[in-house]
């Protein structure tokens, strides 16, 4: 069922993206990937290098925390939308219950709209492991 | 900022690195949680789809706790007498068997243009299994359905995250009590995995495939349609065509049924470089409830077509295999196209039909090869 991230959690991720120096913070995800993989609550039986993450920028961790609640990184990755219509995803996934103070509303959704517009290119997908051979990044 | 720019985990994660979901083989993963998995094309080169190889749409998360011995499926509503229903108790009514293509209404959802939100699938979001199980009207029939029994509700065991609405949808009374519609337990002759909906699913043959609810642990006869998200808005189609981009109002749209017609090309693949000589053009072609008529092939950018060759494999709800042998006239670049037609007559379409949640994407399918 659906879970509250832990504090543990939140503490490391509010450190990572608090970071400027790009090394310490790799550091530190990497540190957070081994030791609390918080995003993969709901499989407890994955691994940690399952997920993806969210593009740097001032809204991150806003958006890590009202997004990745309920759904990994993958689902925003992968689309290519217009202002009006990540404005629309954005207020009805609040209403499905994704935490967004109404004074973030508009960065959130210049956020959203700015990393995964139309003009973007496409996103690449990961494979899953193939038993019978090695897996390919699709096209 | 102004760009993606590219984040540390991508750094930490090279995109060629695979992620293991167990028991799925070298699938697209359009995500993780929750599970998403895309066919690559290319596997759709068999007429059942190996399990390991055949799509994952999941609304919500899986349930977090499926035991076979102590799951129990209701069946109520408008009927005489409510059950309830074991594993073992479904085991024991009569099985039937259906060979069905199961496919999701958001197939194809990223070729749309302009795009629009949702699970961005590419063309694999398709498969065709065997599934087996009691039928559901035999059920239905144990339960006896009133009079005011008109359609039939079908909730799931999926966990809802935060606000968001239940996975329930429901089917009018007259396919429920169709005799190909199931109460599915096994598929490809095992039975389903926790992907697929282990212990049941619905199984309603040429419909879309969120009609057929996975996890089932529910079944109500409704005297109206079931009133939920994933009936309206979701899963509707404008009565009218639509501009590109325009938006739809409800009262104009209705839920989706049945599958359209469709093919897809599954080898040569996109971009290959092929060596002058015969080229065996391959894929599958598919129509819901209706009957695959004719595939045809065209290398000249449409302006002739010449009819592939139907695999011999058939049945009412899957998909007929085809390939056409191709012999290109010298070296090149070569545009090859591949359109579907109906036993109802319908015929793919040369731009995609759009809507603004890309339901039904069925466009002549097409793949750019070179011939040296």
């Amino acid at each position: 069922m659906f879970r509250k991230m832990s504090a543990n959690g939140k503490r490391l991720l509010k450190k990572v993206t608090a970071k400027s120096d790009m090394a310490v913070s790799a550091i530190a995800l990497l540190a957070l990937i081994s030791v609390s993989p918080f995003w993969a609550l709901d499989q407890k039986a994955a691994p940690a290098n399952v997920t993806a993450d969210l593009p740097a920028g001032p809204m991150q961790a806003k958006a890590t925390t009202a997004c990745l609640e309920c759904h990994e990184a993958r689902i925003i990755l992968q689309q290519r939308l217009s202002r009006g219509a990540w404005t629309k995803e954005v207020d009805k996934m609040t209403k499905w219950g994704a935490v967004v103070d109404g004074a973030d509303r508009d960065a959130l959704i210049d956020y959203l709209s700015s990393n995964f517009s139309p003009d973007k290119p496409a996103y690449g997908p990961q494979r899953t492991t193939d038993k019978n051979g090695s897996g390919r990044t699709s096209k | 900022m102004a760009g993606a720019a590219p984040s540390m985990l991508t750094w930490a994660l090279p995109q060629g690195q695979t992620v293991s979901v167990p028991g799925e083989d070298g699938m697209i993963l359009r995500s993780f949680r929750f599970v998403d998995l895309e066919s690559p094309v290319e596997y759709f080169n068999s007429w059942l789809t190996p399990v390991p190889h055949f799509f994952v749409r999941n609304h919500m998360h899986e349930p977090s706790e499926l035991d076979a011995s102590g799951w129990r499926l209701s069946l109520g509503g408008e009927v005489e007498k409510p059950l309830t229903l074991s594993l073992a108790e479904l085991s024991k009514m009569e099985t039937h068997s259906i060979v069905n293509t199961l496919e999701c209404a958001g197939n194809g959802r990223s070729l749309q243009r302009p795009q629009v939100p949702g699970i961005q699938w590419g063309k694999g979001a398709v498969g065709t299994a065997r599934f087996s199980g009691p039928r559901l009207r035999d059920a239905l029939r144990r339960a006896g359905v009133k009079p005011t029994g008109k359609h039939v509700m079908f909730r799931g065991l999926d966990e809802v995250p935060g606000k968001v609405p239940p996975f329930i949808r429901s089917i009018p009374i007259e396919k429920a009590l169709d005799a190909d519609t199931l109460i599915a337990t096994h598929m490809n002759g095992s039975p389903l995995t926790r992907h697929h909906g282990f212990p049941a699913r619905a199984l309603v043959p040429g419909w879309i495939g969120a009609a057929s609810c996975k996890w089932l642990a529910e079944i109500k006869v409704l005297d109206a349609e079931f009133v939920g998200n994933f009936m309206s808005p979701g899963y509707r189609f404008p009565n009218q065509p639509v501009k590109p981009g325009d938006a739809v109002k409800p009262e104009d749209t209705h839920p989706l049924t049945a599958l359209s017609v469709k093919s897809v090309i599954s080898g040569p693949s996109d971009d290959a470089t092929l060596k002058a000589g015969k080229v065996v053009v391959h894929g599958a072609a598919w129509a819901g409830e209706a009957d695959i008529v004719k595939v045809e092939i065209s290398a000249d950018g449409g302006a002739t077509w010449d009819i592939a060759k139907l695999g011999h494999d058939q049945a009412h709800y899957a998909w007929r295999l085809w390939s056409y042998d191709w012999k290109p006239a010298k070296a090149g670049d070569y545009t090859i196209q591949s359109r579907a037609t109906d036993s109802q007559g319908r015929t793919q379409p040369a731009t995609p039909v759009w809507n603004p949640s890309g339901y039904l994407y069925n466009a002549i399918d097409q793949v750019n090869v070179h011939v040296s």
